[in-house]
């Protein structure tokens, strides 16, 4: 596959869907953990009008280059990250620029925008900041373990690192999906999720709702409308991955949607029922529960 | 030509002549001594140039009139002439030397000078057994005469103690000589060697016992040496050199081959077993000593064992036994002597003390090379005997003897550099002003003694050029690096401007020269240690003044890569890598607290270069010129512990676990960019040796574990624990010092995965490491330089300061860290094709948990010195010098093409490779048509992932650019600090222990166990040494009954042989 | 009678030698080891001795042509006397190493002077 022209209105488009679906989704998840804890919550559309605020407010604050690049770096990484893997299986409009890189473009790709972020946050000079970014480190060590080995469990199995081929080799009925066909490597890499969505038990990075820590700290106005941007985009980007290596895929739109939810209602229920981790905790109970359980998946494939 | 015995009838002539002379007659009596000692040398050399160049064969000389066995007989061979040399020239020197003394004393001291070189030279000619105890008996007197001429009151005693053994030693060798007379019915060596060996059984095999041990004792073996170390402690340094040099290492020692010639084979092992444990024990107690005219004692106790031990083995030393011999022999006898000579200028007695030696540049050079000569380094002659000699000891199968050997070189090369580490960083004593009357000053350079030790110097040269010509293999002195090395010594008097300048017009030069003649796998490596090295010498522009001993070190270094690179046989491979090590050494021993360091990195390498030389001693089973290659063709039962000892060598430069102890020090405490040049460059060397050697000898097992699987593992271990502790590190250079040991297990890893990718993978981060390791290792250094620390902690909010440092550091960290778009990420995706077409599985978790932890170090590098709180100190602080900014920006441009077109260098290397994993791979390498770069598994196109990216980037940016035009940067302080206002920004700079929590959760792993390992074991030998020197009473009774216990427990193990 | 000479000689070598390693004293030292030197000496003379046979000396009553089978073998002898000014010489020096160890600490105790040690 090769670039043509036509692919950047198409990418666009793709982002496009993924922003809008992202903001109902996330306002949607909102509400469905206001309603547990017996509140009403936020109405729908409140992230559009968040996002529309924070883009409208102009800023005569900065505190050097690295904090204007660290939202930038934030976004670039969390688009780019959507466009290196085909959003919808065989459907040639939506699979982005997926022909630059594979799997393993993705899956260090991801680090992109957290360095961008940490670096920014960091010239804030804010100390909360920099503990945000020493704690999520620190937890994004141990928690990454059991997907990269779920990750060689499957392209072992599979035999290849191409997204589009992985998703290919799943068609043809629920059961072959990975999460029947491995589902050892699966429960390694969905534990490993819970690590990266910065829900409970693991969101003591950016500890939301005590005092403001972690990397946004000194954030605000555009940079801020930058990063909520990239909280809509990346973790479906990121669920995109997930759902291309071990549900089989989404050959349409509809499928999609339906997938992307249901993964990602996984980490809400959990994180709604779990008390937080610190760190330390965190990084034994990854060590713990889910590296056994990958290391069995690359064993065993 | 002039009859031998002249130089007896000249030396005793004179000393009775001096008798004669009037007691104030000394400019008279001097001049004697002197033209008689000059005349005795003359006769010798003369015979050495009939024997060497005028192809004369051995002659004997009759006195008396009359033939052996019915007179004395004296030789004169090869053998003799050039021991006779030895002698003569120490005797000769060191009367220069003591000129003063002598002059004191009068010309009945120098009678007794004149009696002792004649008497030594007798012991040497003489082929008469009952004529070697009258010359030892008249050395042992002119000894304990001469002993009277020290400074020292407790050469008296000493004196003493010598004299009751020497009463034991003539005991036991007039006993010995009258029963073998009696049996034998001869005194002539020839003819009682010519007896049946059956005569020789019973009586006269005790007989023979008897004058074989009173002759070993007069070469002072352990534990019957006491009494010598005494002497050489409390004598004039002029004497010691003359009783190391001349008496031990040379009479002594020629006297004990010569009757073994009647003892036969059967006591070859005796002498061995003696030697060796005197080789070892010696050095062993050495290590305790503080003395420094009892270690050099020490010193020279071992390297007379060594001399021993190699005389035991001319059973199959064969036409090699002189070259041998000879080799370590005058290196002992010129460098012990030079030593001594030296510790003559040196007012006080402390090792330490020596630290006064670094006033005169020469002096030290004098030191290195006698060091050097000592521990077997090339191209002295000691280098090529031990090559010859380890060679044959494990082609003939001696491997107990050849570890012992190796372990006593280790031992003694530990405390040489030790003390010569003192020189170069302890402080210099100080000398109070009223103390300067009455004591001796702390260096007096006289000029006849430096005369002396400057031509001991010349010498050390000249033989090393001498051993290089008669060696069977290419001189080292005709290696155009080496040489172009060397000619730096002579320039130590410019500006670094022109050194400079020349240095990288040579590295450049050479290679441009070179480069037609290299294969795609050795381009990489020689542009790396080359125009890499090239690159990073543009830092040391920075530097002012002359820089001595920088260039000669650093040119040494890099000779000793470029000839690694080349060279085709062991042999050159081996002296390549001792060049580069010694280099290297002197390089990273510049640091300002960096003695221990380099001391740790010169053990462990030398640790290392024995076990490659023993593997490939084993390898090459006699043959003189090994090639590499033959490596593949080693048989069976031999060539995994080949491959073991080769690669655990190679392993101790690359720093794996477990051996890497001496890295985090001598990377970190080195001088800004020697930082970049031992981490940088040097590491890379052992990544070579490592691919040599896979590529010849492939998967080995040994008791059927597959060694390959077993370096996996051990280069995932390597990169993880070295990531682990670089994250818990203060210290910037330390950091990264810990990366470099994660990062060559990475290359360890993808080497020993055995297959193409891998080696690819290997190969990426050999240049990325190379490039980004460097580039981080100049910022750091110039951040250091400016701040004045390299506690992270201490810095802070730097970018604003020093910008291009940051922009340097934070392509290096992207780079690193391996996230796309920079090169780093080729590594990563090589790595996972790569372990995809491995069979094993296990060691790939380690690497996997390896990657991210890399993020925290990495972060924390770039968060605690640039960003966060700018400190009150640094407030004035300027950017790093343009010099080493320069190369700098240079490995940035570097980074960034080379992440664009990867293909550009390694895709000749894949094709290169391809061969070698022909048959193992029935998948192949890369393919790198196009953009897109394919494996069997997956694909990569840097150049879209750059485009795309970028795109997106500058949309971004240039939008919030936009909407922010207006935005202002605000003060330090203006942060959102819960109704707070910090002030300090050392409260408010999160910087110490950034990763306390990850601390918590996984400090256990990195407990120090292999520090602690290593230290107990130093310890444990310093204990040991110190525990078994106390043996050494110092009563002159107690070293009688060692010397008649040594003589029971010998006779008791001869048994045994 | 060479059996005689020769447990003499070694029975002089073992006293000298308990003597040297036992006595405290300098000068004590120094005689056991002339005693063991004697011993030494009365061994090397013993060896070259044959029973029955003349002093080597050419002269009427042994003449040359005889000397071979009639004479004790002269080498031995000519040891000894070499021996034997060795010796000497090497006394005298260990007395004057005494006299002047003596001068400088008063004590001609053997154990006093093991300043330089380990």
């Amino acid at each position: 596959m090769q670039f043509e022209w036509i692919q950047i209105p198409y990418a666009l488009l793709t982002l496009s869907i993924i922003i809008n679906f992202g903001l109902l989704m996330n306002a949607f998840v909102a509400k469905i953990g206001a309603r547990v804890g017996r509140r009403v919550g936020i109405p729908i559309y409140q992230n559009y009008i968040d996002l529309i605020k924070n883009y409208g407010l102009r800023s005569s604050i900065t505190h050097g280059v690295m904090f204007y690049l660290g939202p930038v770096f934030r976004l670039t990484g969390g688009i780019g990250l959507l466009m290196f893997v085909p959003t919808i299986y065989g459907s040639v409009m939506f699979s982005n620029f997926s022909f630059a890189g594979d799997l393993i473009l993705a899956l260090y790709f991801i680090f992109f925008g957290t360095l961008g972020m940490a670096l920014g946050a960091g010239e804030s000079g804010h100390p909360h900041a920099a503990i945000g970014v020493s704690r999520g480190l620190s937890q994004v060590t141990m928690a990454e373990l059991p997907l990269a080995l779920a990750v060689f469990s499957i392209a072992l199995q599979y035999n290849t690192l191409s997204v589009t081929e992985i998703v290919a080799a799943q068609q043809g009925g629920v059961l072959n999906w990975t999460l029947f066909t491995n589902p050892l490597a699966v429960v390694a890499a969905m534990l490993s999720f819970l690590g990266s969505v910065m829900r409970p038990p693991f969101d003591v990075v950016l500890a939301p709702q005590e005092i403001p820590i972690g990397p946004p700290t000194e954030y605000h106005s555009s940079y801020l409308a930058l990063m909520q941007t990239n909280r809509v985009i990346f973790p479906i980007a990121k669920m995109v991955i997930f759902m291309n290596l071990f549900f089989g895929g989404a050959d349409n739109w509809p499928v999609f949607f339906v997938k992307i939810f249901m993964i990602y209602m996984f980490a809400v229920f959990i994180g709604v029922v779990f008390p937080r981790f610190r760190v330390e905790q965190s990084i034994r109970w990854f060590l713990i529960w889910a590296v056994p359980i990958g290391i069995l998946a690359v064993i065993v494939v | 030509m002039v009859n031998v015995i002249f130089i007896i009838v000249i030396g005793l002539g004179a000393a009775f002549l001096l008798g004669l002379l009037r007691e104030n007659w000394r400019n008279a009596a001097y001049a004697l001594t002197i033209g008689s000692l000059v005349s005795m040398a003359w006769i010798a050399a003369r015979w050495l140039l009939f024997f060497a160049v005028e192809g004369g064969t051995t002659v004997e000389v009759f006195t008396a009139g009359t033939e052996p066995p019915f007179a004395i007989n004296l030789r004169m061979g090869i053998a003799e002439a050039v021991l006779l040399l030895v002698v003569i020239f120490s005797g000769l020197l060191s009367a220069v030397y003591m000129s003063k003394s002598l002059f004191r004393l009068g010309g009945r001291a120098m009678s007794v000078l004149l009696v002792f070189i004649m008497a030594l030279c007798g012991i040497i000619l003489t082929r008469d057994i009952f004529n070697l105890f009258v010359f030892f008996e008249l050395a042992v007197i002119a000894t304990a005469g001469l002993l009277l001429i020290s400074e020292n009151k407790q050469a008296l005693s000493a004196g003493f103690k010598y004299l009751i053994i020497s009463q034991l030693v003539s005991v036991f060798l007039l006993i010995g000589i009258i029963f073998t007379y009696h049996v034998s019915g001869s005194l002539n060596i020839d003819t009682i060697a010519g007896v049946s060996l059956d005569t020789m059984k019973g009586i006269g095999s005790l007989a023979f016992f008897f004058m074989l041990i009173a002759v070993l004792t007069e070469a002072k073996p352990f534990p019957a040496n006491g009494w010598a170390l005494d002497i050489y402690e409390s004598a004039h340094p002029a004497f010691s050199a003359m009783f190391s040099a001349a008496m031990a290492g040379s009479a002594a020692v020629y006297a004990v081959d010569k009757l073994l010639l009647i003892g036969g084979q059967q006591w070859l092992p005796v002498v061995t077993a003696i030697g060796l444990l005197s080789f070892v024990a010696a050095n062993l107690l050495a290590l305790a000593q503080t003395n420094d005219r009892r270690t050099l004692g020490y010193s020279s106790v071992g390297q007379v064992g060594l001399i021993l031990a190699v005389i035991g083995q001319r059973d199959i030393l064969g036409d090699n036994y002189l070259f041998i011999a000879g080799g370590i022999l005058l290196s002992h006898a010129v460098a012990k002597a030079g030593l001594y000579w030296i510790s003559g200028l040196i007012g006080q007695r402390n090792l330490t003390d020596w630290a006064v030696l670094r006033r005169h540049p020469m002096l030290i050079l004098s030191f290195v090379s006698f060091i050097a000569m000592l521990s077997g380094l090339p191209p002295f002659p000691s280098f090529y005997a031990k090559w010859d000699l380890v060679m044959i000891l494990a082609t003939e199968n001696r491997l107990w003897i050849l570890a012992f050997i190796l372990l006593g070189s280790l031992l003694e090369a530990s405390y040489l550099f030790r003390w010569f580490g003192y020189i170069l960083k302890r402080e210099t004593p100080r000398q109070e002003k009223n103390e300067v009357e009455n004591k001796s000053p702390l260096l007096s350079l006289v000029p006849h003694k430096l005369l002396v030790i400057f031509s001991a110097l010349a010498t050390s040269w000249g033989l090393a050029y001498l051993w290089g010509e008669l060696s069977a293999y290419d001189n080292l002195f005709y290696a155009l690096p080496l040489l172009f090395a060397l000619s730096f010594l002579l320039l130590e008097w410019v500006s670094v401007w022109i050194k400079n300048t020349l240095a990288i017009a040579g590295m450049v030069a050479y290679f441009v020269i070179s480069y037609p003649l290299y294969d795609p796998l050795q381009i990489i490596f020689a542009a790396i240690f080359l125009l890499g090295g090239a690159v990073i010498l543009l830092a040391s522009y920075h530097v002012h003044g002359r820089r001595i001993g920088f260039y000669p070190s650093a040119m040494l270094m890099f000779a000793g890569l470029a000839m690694l690179v080349v060279a085709e046989d062991s042999f050159h491979f081996f002296a390549a890598w001792e060049f580069l090590t010694i280099g290297s050494y002197f390089m990273i021993l510049r640091g300002k607290n960096s003695e221990p360091h380099a001391l740790s990195y010169i053990i462990f390498s030398l640790g290392g270069a024995f076990l490659i030389l023993t593997g490939f001693a084993l390898a090459a089973q006699g043959v003189v010129l090994f090639n590499l290659g033959s490596l593949a063709h080693v048989a069976a039962p031999i060539a995994p512990w080949v491959f073991l000892l080769l690669a655990i060598g190679f392993m101790t430069k690359t720093a794996a676990i477990g051996l890497h102890i001496w890295l985090p020090g001598a990377h970190a405490e080195a001088e800004t960019d020697v930082s970049p040049m031992v981490s940088g460059i040097l590491l890379k060397a052992g990544l070579f040796g490592l691919m040599v050697l896979l590529m010849n000898m492939g998967k080995q097992q040994l008791y059927g574990i597959e060694l390959t699987y077993v370096m996996l593992w051990i280069g995932a271990l390597t990169a993880f624990l070295g990531n682990l502790m670089a994250v818990f590190q203060e210290d910037a250079k330390r950091l990264l010092a810990y990366s470099s040991i994660g990062q060559m297990g990475y290359a360890l890893f993808g080497l020993a995965l055995m297959n193409q990718l891998g080696w690819l993978m290997a190969l990426m981060f050999v240049i990325n490491h190379y490039i980004y390791k460097s580039m981080l290792f100049l910022s750091v250094g110039g951040v250091a330089k400016r701040t004045g620390t390299r506690d992270m902690y201490k810095m802070g909010g730097l970018i604003a300061m020093m910008p291009l440092s940051f922009i340097a550091v934070l392509i290096g960290i992207i780079a690193v860290s391996g996230v796309p778009p920079l090169s780093g990420f080729g590594g990563r995706w090589i790595f996972y094709n790569a372990i995809l077409s491995s069979e094993y599985r296990l060691p790939m978790m380690l690497i996997f948990i390896s990657g991210p932890i890399a993020f925290l170090y990495l972060f924390r590098l770039i968060h605690t010195i640039f960003l966060g709180q700018l400190k009150d100190d640094h407030r004035q602080i300027k950017e790093a010098p343009f010099w080493i900014m320069l190369p700098q920006m240079i490995y940035v441009a570097a980074l960034m093409v080379f992440a664009v077109v990867p293909g550009l260098l390694l895709r000749h290397v894949d094709a290169y490779l391809s061969p070698f994993f022909a048959e193992s791979a029935a998948r192949g390498g890369l393919n790198w048509q196009g953009l897109t770069i394919t494996s069997d598994y997956g694909y990569w196109s840097p150049i879209p992932i750059m485009v795309i990216i970028a795109i997106i980037f500058a949309l971004l940016f240039a939008w919030l650019v936009f909407v922010n035009r207006k935005a202002q940067k605000v003060k330090q302080f203006n942060i959102v600090y819960s109704a707070e206002r910090p002030f300090r920004p050392e409260t408010t700079h999160f910087a110490w222990n950034f990763f306390a929590p990850y601390r918590k959760a996984m400090g256990f792993l990195i407990q120090p166990f292999v520090t602690r390992f290593w230290e107990t074991l130093t310890e444990l030998l310093h204990t040991i040494a110190d525990l078994f020197r106390r043996f050494y009473t110092g009563n002159g009774q107690t070293y009688a009954i060692q010397l008649l216990a040594f003589v029971v427990v010998v006779y008791l193990f001869r048994v045994e042989f | 009678m060479v059996q005689i000479a020769m447990a003499t000689g070694f029975i002089l070598i073992l006293m000298g030698l308990y003597g040297a390693l036992t006595n405290h004293n300098i000068l004590r030292i120094i005689v056991s080891f002339s005693v063991a030197n004697t011993g030494v000496n009365i061994i090397l003379v013993a060896v070259g001795y044959m029973h029955g046979r003349t002093a080597p000396i050419l002269n009427e009553a042994v003449p040359v042509a005889e000397a071979a089978a009639r004479i004790i073998d002269p080498v031995p002898q000519a040891l000894v006397l070499t021996a034997i000014v060795i010796g000497l010489g090497i006394t005298t020096l260990m007395l004057a190493f005494a006299y002047k160890l003596y001068e400088r600490k008063g004590t001609l105790d053997i154990s006093k002077f093991s300043e330089l040690k380990w």
